[in-house]
Formats: C-alpha cells, structure tokens, sequence
C-alpha cells in the first residue's frame, strides 16, 4: 500500500510560484539582519517562555499598554510594554528578586541596553525601535535567563 | 557541507555556518511569508523571527533533515500571526497567539511537507510547466499573481477582467486544479 501524497496548501503553492517567477526577490537587509542575529546567541542559556499575563488596560493619554509574563524554573520575568510615538518603552520585574549583582540586558537585533536591577527586582528601558525583543536576567553564578523573542509593533 | 555539520559548527559559534544557513533559506522563507499576504515590512519581521527562534532552539533540532520543515513551520506560524494582528483579528499579545508553540518542539512531524515544494528548483520549475498547460483565467490569474506581488484584489480583478468578488473564489479554483494536475503527474511516475 503506498501513501498518497499530502495535499500542499494554498500559501505553499503560491510561494513556489513565486519563488521561481523570480519577481520578488528577499530584500537585502533581511538576510543581513538574519546573519548579524547570530551574535545574540547565548549558549546555555534557559529559556524563559511565554504565559498567559494579566489582561491589557486602555492608557487615556491614547498610548497602548501590554502585559508580558515569562517563567522559567525559579524565575519569572513580567513586561509592563507601552509605545508612544512609534517607539517601545518596557518596564519589568523580575521574581522572586534576585540577589544583588543581577544584571539585565534588553535585545533587539539592532541595539542591546543593559540595565542593574533595583533592590526591589524591576528594571526600565526606553524609546526602543519596534520588532522584536527578548530580556536577559543575568544572575551571579547562574545560567543567564532569557526571554523568548517576542515581536512589538504599536 | 552537511546540514548536520552546518548545525554543529553554528552550535560551536561558526558565523559562516550560520550565514550558510541564512543564505540558503532565507529567499524562500521570504516567498513563504508574502504568500501570507503580508505587506514587505511585516514579511520582514516574519523572516526575522524565525531565524530569533532557530537561534534559540538550534541546539534542539536531532534531524538535521528536517530543518528546512522546521523553518517552513514557524515562518508560517509567525506569518499566518502577523497577518492576523494586521488585520486586526486578534489585538492580543503574540506569546498568547503563539498558544502550543515550544521552541525546541518538531512543528512539522507529522504534517505534510511543503517546504520541499517550494526549496526545490525543480519543482518550481514543475509547477510553472503545468501553469503553462492550465486553461484561461488560470493561467493569466497565476501569472498575473507571480508577477504583481503587491497588487491587490481590485487591480488583480481588473486585470483579468472579472468583478473583484470573483477573484478569490476564482484563484481557489485555479489552486485546487493545479493541485490536482501535480496530484496526477505524481500517480502517473
């Protein structure tokens, strides 16, 4: 008895259609992204995922405002995000709150911000360019906490 | 050079490797994620997100023969998710869309495998041969798609002289009998 072959989605047909006309080729700056991204690896690092967070609220100044939980074993990193003017400003807790030292680092492939933690676990960055982003918790004598990437646009 | 040397020398921190990798794929990803029907800019950021993720999940890809399924599978979710927040369907934070995804899971293990369709050349070439052989409107409609990535339905329509609410239902029907020509010359070799 053979296997039929899978049936290949609309979205697949078309990109190979496309793909072979030829006439819309990957723009540059993407595969250069793409390649200056491996910089950003952080070997050995855990992975902190995505869990649902409380609900966002409306802002009246008309600016927008999210709520981002990430966990991992031990640690949990909360985003409060709000954009204003196209950009991104984050402001985060980490808890429980980590031992004095702890260091923060905020990523976009194109610009990393590093941040000391309060006393009281938060850290805060801002005017950031909207795209993807990802937190990383370094902590004394431990594997570094990351974020998942996650993607902003206002 | 192997995938699985590809993979291992990028896990060693190879940047050639991994720009081995970003070369190869990256033009298709791209045809993938404007298959969507994403606007150049979110196409971009739907690219970008899946070479973040493989970043993160490299070193827990065992089958190597499978990665150009696992890239195929997220560029596709990350499209099909941008998409929806462009259009507005779902104001909703991306982590909370991304519902079951794991970095480090096997998306595609037991789907069928569209990637290979759109890696190949050659199938590229297959399906353009058998685009050649359809009737009208379909052979004009796909050319007319292939060659005016941006045009949108109204224009599309015009071209091709039929009402706007005529060309996604008509595109549907030109999709299902290209499938079922490719379907044939498979049976048939």
């Amino acid at each position: 008895m053979t296997r039929r072959p899978a049936a290949i989605d609309d979205e697949s047909l078309i990109a190979a259609l496309r793909l072979a006309a030829g006439r819309d080729p990957v723009p540059g700056h993407v595969p250069a992204t793409a390649r200056a991204a491996f910089g950003l690896r952080l070997p050995g690092a855990a992975t902190a995922l995505p869990v649902a967070a409380p609900a966002p609220r409306d802002v009246r100044d008309g600016g927008e405002e999210r709520l981002l939980r990430f966990t991992t074993a031990g640690l949990t990193v909360d985003l409060e995000v709000t954009s204003m003017d196209g950009l991104v400003d984050l402001a985060g807790q980490v808890s429980p709150c980590p031992e004095e030292g702890t260091r923060v680092e905020v990523r976009t492939p194109h610009l990393t911000e590093a941040r000391e933690l309060s006393a009281t676990g938060q850290f805060a960055v801002t005017g950031l360019p909207p795209g993807w982003f990802s937190v990383v918790c370094h902590r004394p004598g431990q594997v570094p906490v990351v974020t998942s990437w996650t993607r902003i646009r206002p | 050079m192997s995938d699985q040397h590809t993979i291992d020398a990028a896990l060693a921190g190879d940047q050639a490797a991994w720009d081995t990798l970003v070369n190869r794929f990256s033009g298709p990803l791209w045809s993938v994620a404007r298959a969507y029907g994403l606007s150049a800019a979110d196409a971009a950021d739907a690219v970008q997100g899946t070479w973040l993720r493989l970043l993160e999940s490299l070193h827990t890809i065992r089958d190597p023969g499978r990665l150009g399924s696992w890239l195929f599978t997220t560029v596709r979710r990350e499209a099909s998710l941008i998409g929806r927040r462009s259009r507005g369907e779902r104001p909703v934070a991306d982590p909370a869309d991304a519902g079951g995804f794991r970095p480090g899971s096997s998306p595609a293990e037991d789907a069928p495998d569209p990637a290979l369709l759109v890696l190949s050349a050659d199938e590229g070439r297959r399906l353009w041969l058998a685009v050649e052989a359809m009737q009208e409107p379909c052979r004009s409609l796909f050319r007319l798609m292939a060659t005016a990535p941006d045009a949108g339905v109204h224009q599309l329509a015009g071209r091709l002289g039929m009402p706007s609410g005529s060309y996604g239902p008509t595109r549907g029907r030109c999709l299902n009998r290209l499938r079922t020509m490719l379907t044939a010359q498979e049976a048939a070799s």
